[in-house]
């Protein structure tokens, strides 16, 4: 199966590799796997606190080239947008953007799920940081 | 046809299979099922036959191997173990496994990867173990817990032999 130019080329060159302080407060960090096929993927986004915009995403994804290109997309999409706007972003938008096919979308759900769990990993240690403050005022 | 495999070889949904009373059945069915016995009933018998024959040979070889068979009687008790099933995998597996992939990528090609053939080997062989004693489990207490963990122990070992493939690869 050939994979798209798109695929190939975030395959070849992937976006924003790497990792962020997952010990950070604004930093939201989600891990997934898919055992069938051995995939594991990080992926973490940084926030701006002030402003609520994701200013870093960064990703590391063991898999195959979908799952990468899928992954690397998702960090480029989240840079810039706020936490509500990176929640939007759907499985089904990336496999339009990589011409994935049926056999290749479970990557694109994979990276949603990986959005989905950093930004509720970052909202679950900013609530917990929220009834320190309330204390304080 | 609606039988599954299990009611198919007349055995009961056990996972603790002894595998040469397997083959015992295998033959014996296979026997009652060859064309040679069906060959001068009518057509639709041997249709039937044929069908039956082509069930068994599916439901040995899925049933003689302990993951396919595991796989298959969780496919059977409802659960859902497709690729997408992505949502449940323990949090500490994952971070393991990937933990385990940077290990072996840093260590380059080759040799270096041995000790690495060794470990996972070792830990397949632990899972194999403990697979065993879940598979004794169930079919003594028929509870669903036990096939949940029969669930995440398949899951693990997947990603395990997936790590055993890339330290095989060339250099």
């Amino acid at each position: 199966m050939a994979y798209s130019d798109k695929v190939l080329d975030h395959y070849n060159n992937p976006r924003n590799v790497g990792s962020l302080d997952k010990n950070a407060d604004n930093v939201g960090t989600g891990m997934v796997g898919a055992p069938e096929c051995g995939d594991v993927m990080k992926l973490q986004i940084k926030v701006d606190d002030a402003s609520g915009i994701i200013e870093d995403a960064k990703f590391k994804t063991f898999g195959c080239g979908s799952a990468i290109a899928s992954s690397s997309l998702a960090t480029e999409w989240l840079k810039g947008k706020t936490v509500d706007q990176a929640l939007a972003i759907k499985n089904t938008d990336i496999v339009n953007e990589l011409s994935l096919p049926p056999v290749k979308i479970h990557c694109s759900v994979l990276a949603e799920d990986a959005i989905k769990a950093a930004i509720s990993d970052y909202r679950a240690k900013q609530s917990k940081k929220a009834p320190a403050e309330q204390t304080v005022a | 046809m609606t039988r599954d495999y299990f009611e198919f070889l007349e055995l009961p949904r056990n996972l603790d299979i002894d595998p040469k009373d397997l083959e015992q059945r295998f033959y014996a069915f296979s026997r009652k099922h060859h064309p040679d016995v069906h060959a001068r009933k009518s057509a639709e018998d041997r249709a039937q036959a044929e069908e039956a024959a082509a069930i068994l040979n599916d439901a040995y070889r899925t049933l003689r191997d302990p993951i396919k068979r595991a796989q298959y009687l969780l496919k059977l008790e409802g659960f859902d173990i497709g690729e997408q099933g992505t949502k449940d995998v323990p949090p500490e597996l994952l971070e393991e496994v990937f933990e385990l992939n940077e290990a072996i990528e840093e260590s380059g090609k080759g040799e270096a990867l041995e000790p690495f053939r060794v470990r996972f080997a070792g830990m397949q062989g632990e899972i194999d173990t403990e697979l065993q004693h879940k598979f004794a489990e169930w079919d003594r207490a028929r509870d669903r817990a036990i096939l949940a963990a029969i669930r995440g122990l398949l899951n693990r070992r997947k990603y395990i032999t997936n790590l055993i493939a890339q330290t095989n690869v060339p250099d």
